[in-house]
C-alpha cells in the first residue's frame, strides 16, 4: 500500500468530521449509521496511525551555495 | 605626454620606471568611466590642496581603494559627507606617476544611503505588486499536518535553534528538513532562492518556513531581492516568512503565503499542537460513538412501538368485525318472517306450499297454520271466492 492510496491526515480528519455531523444530524437509517460509524472508527484509527508514524526527525538538506563541478 | 619608448639592450627591451608608469597611466586613461559603490572613509580635505583624498571601502570584504577628486568639484557638490557613508562614485582609475600608486579619480559622488535604497525597494515593490505577486488570491492555506516542514535558515545557530525548538515543542513528531544557507551579504539572494527551491522539491516537504533573526536594514536586503521575492511567489508549496523583527517588512513578506513575526508564531502556523490534536480526536470519536448509539436507540424505540401496535391490531380488528356482524344481524332480523308472525300474522301451507289464493284449496282439505309460537292443523269448512 502506497501513501497515495490512503487519505492524508487532513482528509481523514475532515471525513471523520463530516461523518460525525451526519450521525448527529440523525437523518440516516440504522444500517447506514452503522456503516458510517464503522468508517468513522477506521478514519479515527488512520489519524492516530499517521501521528504514530511520524518520527520527529530532523534532516539536513545539504546543499552548497556554489557546488563544485559534479556535485549537487 | 611623451611617448613610451623602451631602451634596447641587444634582444631585450627595457622600460624605465617613469616610462612604465606613464604607459600604465596612458592605458588607464583609455578605459571608460565606471560607477563604484563603497563606504567613504579617511576623507581629507584642505583649502590649500587642489584635490581631496578619501578611501572607498567594500563593506563586505574590507577591500579598499584610494580615491581623489578635484577639490573645487567636490566642494560644488555640497554633500557634507561623513565617515562610513555609502556612496556611488563615478570616475576612472589613475596612476600617480611619480610613485606608481593607483588611485580612483572621481568626477562625481552621490550619496547612496537608506533613502536611495528605500526608493529602489519602493519601485520594485510597485512593479511586483502590479504583476500581482502580492495579491491575496495567491495566498494558499497552510496544510494542517504537513508530512515534513522545510526550514530555511542562516548558518546561525540561534535562528535555527529557535524555529526547530518551537516546532518540536508544539508537535514532537514533526519531521523537519533544514536548509542552512547564506542569508546576508554578496550572493545571499541567489543562495536563498535556490535553497527555497531545493526545499520545495523535497518529496515530503508540504510547507516551508523561511527564518532569519533581526538585522540591519542592509542585512535584510537579500530578502527584498527580486529573485528571492519571485522564488517565494513561485514556490510550489506554501511559504511562511519569519524574517527579521516585527517592524521589518522585507518584500518577501508580501510574496509569502503567511507572515509570522517570530519563530514561535511560525511554528504555530505550520504544525498543530499535538496535545490539542489528540484531545480533539478523542472528542470526535466520542461524538461518533454517541451519535451511532443515539440512532440505534431511536430505532429501538421506534421498533418497540411498532411491535406494540402490531400486537394490539388483531384485537381491534376483531372488535370492529364483531360490531359489524351485530349490526348486520339486526338488519337481518328485521327482515325475517318471524318478526311478522310476532306481530300476529300466520302462515298457511297446504301440502308444504304457502297458500296465497283460497281457490288453491277445497272443502275438507287439511292445512298447516304456523303461528308466532307453535302451529295448528286445520280443516277447511268453506271456500270463498275473493
Amino acid at each position: 500500500m502506497t501513501e497515495s492510496d490512503q487519505p492524508s491526515f487532513e482528509q481523514a480528519e475532515r471525513e471523520l468530521g463530516e461523518i460525525v455531523a451526519r450521525l448527529e444530524q440523525g437523518d440516516v437509517g440504522l444500517d447506514e449509521a452503522i456503516e458510517l460509524w464503522r468508517q468513522g472508527e477506521s478514519l479515527h484509527r488512520r489519524c492516530l496511525a499517521l501521528l504514530d508514524a511520524a518520527e520527529g526527525r530532523i534532516e539536513e538538506l545539504t546543499r552548497d551555495d556554489s557546488p563544485p563541478a559534479g556535485q549537487e | 605626454m611623451s611617448k613610451v619608448e623602451p631602451l634596447v639592450y641587444g634582444d631585450r627591451k627595457v622600460f624605465t620606471v617613469s616610462a612604465f608608469n606613464r604607459g600604465v597611466a596612458m592605458w588607464l586613461r583609455k578605459l571608460p568611466e565606471v560607477w563604484i559603490e563603497g563606504e567613504l572613509t579617511e576623507l581629507r580635505r584642505n583649502d590649500a590642496w587642489a584635490s581631496v583624498f578619501f578611501t572607498l571601502k567594500d563593506p563586505q570584504t574590507g577591500a579598499t581603494l584610494a580615491a581623489t577628486m578635484q577639490r573645487r568639484r567636490f566642494d560644488a557638490l555640497e554633500l557634507e559627507l561623513t565617515e562610513g557613508e555609502k556612496v556611488h562614485v563615478q570616475g576612472r582609475g589613475e596612476i600617480y606617476e611619480q610613485k606608481g600608486e593607483l588611485a580612483f579619480r572621481a568626477t562625481t559622488i552621490e550619496r547612496f544611503g537608506l533613502g536611495e535604497h528605500l526608493a529602489a525597494l519602493e519601485r520594485l515593490k510597485r512593479e511586483l505588486a502590479a504583476e500581482g505577486l502580492f495579491a491575496d488570491e495567491r495566498k494558499r492555506p497552510l496544510p494542517r499536518l504537513p508530512r515534513a516542514v522545510g526550514v530555511l535558515t542562516g548558518a546561525d545557530a540561534a535562528a535555527r535553534g529557535d524555529i526547530v525548538t518551537a516546532i518540536g515543542t508544539r508537535f514532537p513528531p514533526a519531521r523537519i528538513v533544514v536548509a542552512e544557507t547564506r542569508v546576508q551579504g554578496a550572493g545571499a539572494a541567489g543562495a536563498i532562492a535556490s535553497s527555497l527551491a531545493a526545499l520545495a522539491a523535497h518529496p515530503h516537504v508540504d510547507v516551508v518556513v523561511v527564518t532569519r533573526g533581526g538585522g540591519s536594514f542592509e542585512d535584510l536586503l537579500p530578502f527584498s531581492d527580486e529573485r528571492v521575492v519571485r522564488a517565494f511567489a513561485g514556490c510550489p508549496v506554501p511559504v511562511v516568512s519569519a524574517v527579521g523583527h516585527e517592524q521589518d517588512t522585507p518584500l518577501c513578506d508580501l510574496a509569502a503565503d503567511v507572515r509570522a513575526s517570530t519563530p514561535t508564531a511560525a511554528a504555530r502556523l505550520v504544525v498543530p499542537d499535538l496535545d490539542e490534536l489528540l484531545a480533539g480526536l478523542a472528542r470526535t470519536r466520542e461524538r461518533l460513538t454517541t451519535g451511532v448509539r443515539r440512532l440505534a436507540e431511536r430505532d429501538r424505540v421506534r421498533l418497540s412501538r411498532a411491535r406494540e401496535r402490531l400486537r394490539t391490531a388483531p384485537l381491534l380488528l376483531l372488535e370492529r368485525r364483531r360490531a359489524a356482524v351485530a349490526a348486520t344481524g339486526g338488519r337481518l332480523r328485521a327482515l325475517s318472517p318471524r318478526a311478522t308472525l310476532d306481530r300476529g300474522y300466520s302462515i298457511v301451507r297446504a301440502g308444504g306450499v304457502v297458500l296465497r289464493d283460497s281457490s288453491a284449496t277445497g272443502v275438507g282439505d287439511h292445512v298447516d297454520v304456523e303461528l308466532a309460537r307453535g302451529s295448528l292443523i286445520a280443516t277447511v269448512d268453506d271456500v270463498r271466492a275473493p
